[in-house]
C-alpha cells in the first residue's frame, strides 16, 4: 500500500471478496500466496488524468491466525492541467514534484516497500463476529505511514453472504521540499470501508463496496482536509489455486469544503484533492502456492 | 481522458474459468460399496414438508438448504444418505452411512474442490463423528476438532452431518430401519 493513505492498495487478508475493504482470513500456517494489484484512477474536474498503481505481496502464515506480508509498489501517472484553477497536478504519490500549471506530467516511479501483520482474533465462522488486527508500516523515497486497520466480519447463510467494515488510522510523513530532511506529517487518513458480498453460484461472488475516506492535516482527528464517497461493484472468482478480484468505484458528488481543504479542490460536489479522482478500478490476482496437490 | 494502460500486470489479464482443478475421490456407488460391503440399495428420495424443514432445523440447529433427501436403504440394516454443504469455493458433497440405529457408521467425502484442508476426507478427521445419534452435540472446535486452514469447510460438514441425523430421526426412523 501504499503510500498514500487514502489510496490503499494495501494488502488484504488472504482471498479478498472486495476490492477496498478486507476481511479476516490469514493464510493457513506455512502456506505461501503471491498477489498482484492494479490500481488505476481516472477522471478530474477538468483537463486530463490517470495513475496506475501496481503492487506485488508475497503473503506467508507464520501462524493459523498471524499472517506476514512483504510487498513492493510502483506507479505511472499522466496530468494535464487536472488540478485546482486548471493546474497541472501530480497525484499524491508524485506530490514531490510541482510541474509548471500548464505542462504536461509523466512519471513511472518506485513508490515504496512495505510490510503487514495482520492478527485476526475471533473467526467469523467460529465466532458470532469475525475480528482481525493490521499493522502496515511504509517506506519509500521521501515517504513513511504507519498504517493501522481493525477489521470486523459477519457471515451469513452459510458464509455466503459476506458483510465487512474496516476503520483505518494512518498518519503520512513526507518530505514537501526539496533540500530538507524534516519528513513532516503531511496528512492522517482516516478511511471507513464497508462491503456486501454474496456467493451467488459456485466460485463466484458478487458484492457492493462503500467507503469515506478523509484526510486531516492533525493526528487527532481535526483540521478536516477532504472527504470523499465511493460506491462500486465488484466481482470475485476464486478456485483453489488462483483468484481474480475486480472492482470499479466512484465518487458519489457529496464532497463539500473543510476548514483545511484546498481552495479549487471541489468542484460540483466532488473532491480532486491529488489523493481523490472521479474514478478507480482495482485489479487483484493471487495465486496460492500451498494449494494442496491432490 | 487519453490513458494508456502500458503497465497493467499480466497476471490480472488472466482471466477466470481455467482448468477445474477440483478431485472427483468416489462416486456414490463407490461409496455405497466401501461404506456396505456386499449391500444392495433401495433409492428412496423424500421431498420435505415444511414441517419437517422446521423439525429438522429445530433439532439440529442448521438451516436445511435442499427439501430433496437422498437417502438409500440398505439390505443389510441401515441408511446410506448423500448431502452436500458450502465450502469455500465449492460445494462438498458427502456421503453418510448410519446403523440400523441410526448411528454413524462411515463417512466418505465423494468431492473436495479447496486450497486447503484435504484432511477432512480422511478417516482421523471423520472418526471423530461414528458412533454419533441423532441428539449429539457436535460443534467445531469442542467435540469436533478443526483443521488448519479449512475451518469453513470442517464448520459446514460438521453441520451437515448434523442435519443428516436430524433428517433420519424426522423423517427415516418413524418409517422403520
Amino acid at each position: 500500500m501504499v503510500l498514500t493513505g487514502l489510496w490503499q492498495p494495501s494488502a488484504k487478508a488472504d482471498e479478498p471478496l472486495f476490492g477496498f475493504t478486507y476481511t479476516t482470513d490469514t493464510q493457513p500456517k506455512g502456506k505461501f500466496e503471491l498477489e498482484q494489484w492494479s490500481t488505476t484512477r481516472f477522471t478530474k474536474g477538468y483537463g486530463s488524468f490517470w495513475l496506475q498503481d501496481n503492487l506485488t505481496e508475497v503473503s506467508y502464515g507464520v501462524t493459523d491466525r498471524f499472517q506476514f506480508s512483504l510487498q513492493s509498489d510502483y506507479a505511472s501517472t499522466s496530468a494535464f492541467q487536472n488540478g485546482p484553477f486548471r493546474a497541472t497536478t501530480p497525484p499524491e504519490p508524485f506530490s514531490f514534484d510541482v510541474p509548471l500549471p500548464d505542462a504536461r506530467y509523466a512519471r513511472t516511479r518506485f513508490i515504496s516497500v512495505s510490510g503487514e501483520g495482520i492478527f485476526r482474533m475471533l473467526s467469523p465462522y467460529t465466532h458470532p463476529v469475525g475480528l482481525a488486527l493490521y499493522f502496515e508500516p511504509t517506506f519509500g523515497p521521501g515517504f513513511s505511514e504507519p498504517e493501522g486497520r481493525v477489521i470486523l466480519q459477519k457471515d451469513f447463510r452459510d458464509d455466503r453472504l459476506v458483510l465487512g467494515f474496516n476503520f483505518t488510522y494512518a498518519p503520512e510523513y513526507r518530505r514537501l521540499q526539496p533540500n530538507t530532511k524534516c519528513l513532516c506529517l503531511s496528512e492522517t487518513d482516516i478511511n471507513f470501508d464497508s462491503g456486501v458480498s454474496y456467493r451467488f453460484h459456485r466460485n463466484w461472488s458478487a458484492a457492493f463496496e462503500f467507503f469515506n475516506e478523509r484526510e486531516l492535516a492533525s493526528l487527532n482527528f481535526t483540521n478536516l482536509i477532504n472527504s470523499a464517497y465511493y460506491l462500486g461493484p465488484t466481482v470475485h472468482y476464486a478456485n483453489q489455486n488462483f483468484f481474480v478480484t475486480v472492482t470499479f468505484a466512484e465518487q458519489m458528488p457529496w464532497a463539500t469544503v473543510h476548514s483545511n481543504t484546498l481552495p479549487g479542490a471541489i468542484v460540483n460536489g466532488y473532491d480532486f484533492d491529488n489523493d481523490f479522482e472521479k474514478y478507480r478500478v482495482r485489479i487483484k490476482f493471487g495465486w496460492n502456492f500451498g494449494a494442496e496437490k491432490r | 481522458m487519453r490513458c494508456r494502460f502500458t503497465l497493467l500486470p499480466i497476471a490480472a489479464l488472466i482471466l477466470p474459468g481455467g482448468p477445474a482443478y477440483g478431485t472427483v475421490y468416489l462416486s456414490i456407488q463407490q461409496a455405497q460399496a466401501l461404506l456396505f460391503p456386499g449391500a444392495t440399495f433401495q433409492s428412496e428420495t423424500r421431498t420435505l414438508s415444511d414441517d419437517q424443514v422446521k423439525a429438522i432445523e429445530h433439532a439440529s440447529g442448521v438451516p436445511v438448504r435442499n427439501h430433496q433427501v437422498k437417502a438409500w436403504r440398505v439390505s443389510t440394516g441401515g441408511w446410506f444418505l448423500v448431502d452436500e454443504v458450502v465450502g469455500k469455493h465449492e460445494f462438498i458433497p458427502f456421503a453418510v452411512a448410519l446403523d440400523r440405529d441410526g448411528a454413524v457408521k462411515g463417512i466418505e467425502i465423494l468431492e473436495y474442490r479447496e486450497a486447503y484442508g484435504g484432511q477432512v476426507r480422511e478417516q482421523p478427521w471423520l472418526e471423530q463423528f461414528y458412533g454419533k445419534r441423532p441428539g449429539a452435540k457436535l460443534r467445531l472446535n469442542k467435540e469436533v476438532r478443526n483443521i488448519s486452514g479449512a475451518t469453513l469447510s470442517c464448520k459446514h460438514i460438521t453441520d451437515g452431518i448434523s442435519r443428516l441425523l436430524a433428517t433420519y430421526e424426522v423423517v427415516l426412523a418413524p418409517n422403520g430401519h
